[in-house]
């Protein structure tokens, strides 16, 4: 049901490495998956879809920076892979011509 | 002194700290030393905290000078996806391996207030993902009663830890089952509260309309202390709920009304499938039989979707799991691997520090959430979703409970399923309608299977509606006879 194509096109949406060896045997877990999942398909849906559980509303905070002590930042800022002075450190992703 | 762990509940130590049998010290002494003596075999615990002692000791402090509360001094596990500052929490995965939680989640802060011990944090199938604890990074837990067996999951650990006599209790997270099904496995009792009931602060989320965190214990009263000290509104989780968010629901149940027992519901039309053991079903019965006699009213309850639940459970969860694990990007913490430009950073840093079930998830997510297939898939879940939430509100229209078993099978054999992962989801088919619906569910021992010689534990599923944990409560407690 699911080609090599589509499986490789997910992980590049994934931000995911494959190794060719584990290709194979995904297609075939996907399949599986897949063909127990689209019974759903045959429901004939009665409610309108709604995406929320309960009486839970989605919550939005104020559009503010809060304060945050020296010490959590500095706890936060330790768990960083690769720091420059205070910053967190990451690759160029912009060329110059 | 030697401490009878065996016979041990949290309001049973709770007395003892209190006239003095023992100290904390003494009492978490105990558990290390019975940690020390099975954890090699059993693998509940990633990591056994050296500050366990230090704790206990301040926890003495708070008892003698008579402040103390039922929670003072009380050891306990944790699972690894929940922060407690300064210690790792790698959500049994490669990426998080050296990560250290830079802040308390709010369950552990409110369990901290209570002055309990943390003896360690459990281990647990990577990120909650999977039924088994077979998917940690770091080695199966094993069923400490029977070790060629598996323990559960994804709360494997934590479960393991309290049936082994590591813990008085432990915390655990259940995003379609994972405190549950692993409770049931290893014969002891575990709560999955209503959707909001428990803050998921500083808790690694997975399917974030799914997720709650909850107590294992040994007894139904020792899972609803447990649930009382962490329960409540949180203002750095928007989605807790307070006393007022149910209490047309919780005021409509039937049994408060008068003196009478609650009634249970069954759904007979779910339980024919021949995907269940023998075993199960006479266990399931026997209980049924059980609260007969004991004055409860057996009624049986049409859900006319309630087969739908496990595929609607995994198109909304594998789409939650893949928009959560984007955050694993080897930038901000984590493992990180080098690549030659920035997005190679992505791509060799998630492949090396995921596991396989975390990975098929993720792919899973995006595939049913990617165009052209949103509607077919993500949309048309939701909208099952809703119906199979009426129907449980409209069967509870009728019945106070509903009861099924907790899982289909008792502990399977380690390696059993891991080759096909649909047979590992069908797992989860009784317990993902308490995380489809967002309604409270508790699994409780009921019975022994026996196979190759061993008694297996059976758990039995009370379900009721929505901010309904009384209920539960007192109909388990009722069931097993306990405090």
């Amino acid at each position: 049901m699911i080609t090599i194509k589509e499986l490789e096109h997910l992980a590049v949406l994934s931000r995911i490495e494959l190794a060719e060896e584990d290709k194979k045997s995904l297609i075939k877990e996907f399949d599986s998956i897949l063909a127990y999942v689209d019974q759903l398909k045959k429901v004939k849906v009665s409610t309108a879809a709604e995406d929320r559980v309960g009486a839970v509303k989605n919550v939005s905070r104020r559009d503010l920076a809060e304060p945050i002590s020296k010490e959590d930042r500095d706890r936060l800022m330790a768990e960083a892979p690769e720091m420059v002075g205070e910053f967190v450190a990451v690759k160029k992703i912009i060329e110059q011509d | 002194m030697k401490i009878n762990l065996k016979d041990l509940t949290i309001l049973k130590a709770h007395e003892a700290l209190k006239r003095g049998d023992f100290t904390a010290v003494e009492l978490t002494q105990a558990y290390l030393d019975e940690i020390k003596k099975k954890n090699k075999d059993v693998n509940a615990y990633l990591e056994v905290f050296d500050v366990a002692i230090e704790s206990a000791k301040a926890a003495d402090k708070i008892i003698k000078s008579g402040k103390g509360g039922m929670l003072t001094g009380i050891p306990c596990g944790i699972k690894d996806n929940i922060l407690i500052q300064g210690q790792i929490a790698s959500a049994a995965s490669n990426i998080l391996q050296k990560y250290r939680a830079p802040y308390d989640a709010t369950v552990t802060s409110r369990l901290k207030a209570e002055g309990v011990v943390f003896l360690g944090r459990t281990n647990m199938d990577e990120f909650a993902m999977g039924g088994s604890t077979e998917n940690s990074a770091y080695g199966v837990t094993k069923n400490p009663l029977d070790l060629n067996r598996v323990a559960g999951g994804s709360s494997g650990g934590s479960a393991a830890a309290v049936a082994m006599d590591g813990a008085l209790f432990a915390l655990g997270s259940d995003t379609g089952g994972s405190i549950r099904q692993p409770a049931s496995f290893c014969g002891v009792v575990g709560l999955k509260p209503t959707y909001g009931a428990v803050s998921r602060y500083g808790v690694m989320a997975m399917g974030s309309s799914l997720d709650q965190i909850g107590p294992i214990g040994k007894t139904v009263s020792d899972c609803e202390i447990v649930f009382n000290a962490i329960r409540g509104k949180d203002i750095k989780d928007g989605t807790t709920i307070d006393e007022q968010t149910y209490k047309y629901q919780i005021s409509n149940i039937k049994y408060q009304s008068g003196d009478r027992k609650p009634t249970i519901g069954v759904p007979r039309h779910f339980l024919g499938g021949d995907g269940i053991d023998k075993s199960v079903m006479e266990a399931f019965e026997k209980s049924l039989v059980q609260f007969k006699e004991k004055g409860y009213e057996i009624k049986e309850v049409k859900l006319p979707n309630i087969s739908y639940a496990l595929m609607v459970y995994y198109i909304v969860m594998p789409a939650e799991v893949s928009s959560n694990m984007a955050r694993y990007d080897g930038m901000r913490f984590g493992l990180h691997v080098d690549g030659k430009d920035g997005i190679e950073d992505y791509f060799k840093t998630r492949k090396a520090g995921l596991g396989r079930e975390v990975i098929r998830r993720i792919l899973l997510g995006t595939y049913v959430l990617s165009s052209g297939y949103y509607d077919a898939y993500y949309n048309r879940a939701n909208a099952v979703r809703r119906m199979i939430t009426n129907d449980f509100l409209k069967a509870f229209e009728s019945v106070d409970l509903i009861a099924t078993p907790t899982a289909p099978s008792p502990a399977f054999k380690i390696g059993e399923k891991t080759s096909d992962p649909l047979s590992m989801y069908l797992e989860d088919i009784f317990t993902v309608t308490a995380n489809i619906t967002g309604m409270p569910a508790i699994s409780v021992p009921c019975g022994f299977a026996k196979k190759d010689g061993k008694d297996l534990p059976i758990g039995l599923q009370l379900t009721a509606t929505h901010g309904a944990e009384e209920t539960i409560f007192r109909a388990g407690k009722e069931f097993l006879g306990s405090e």
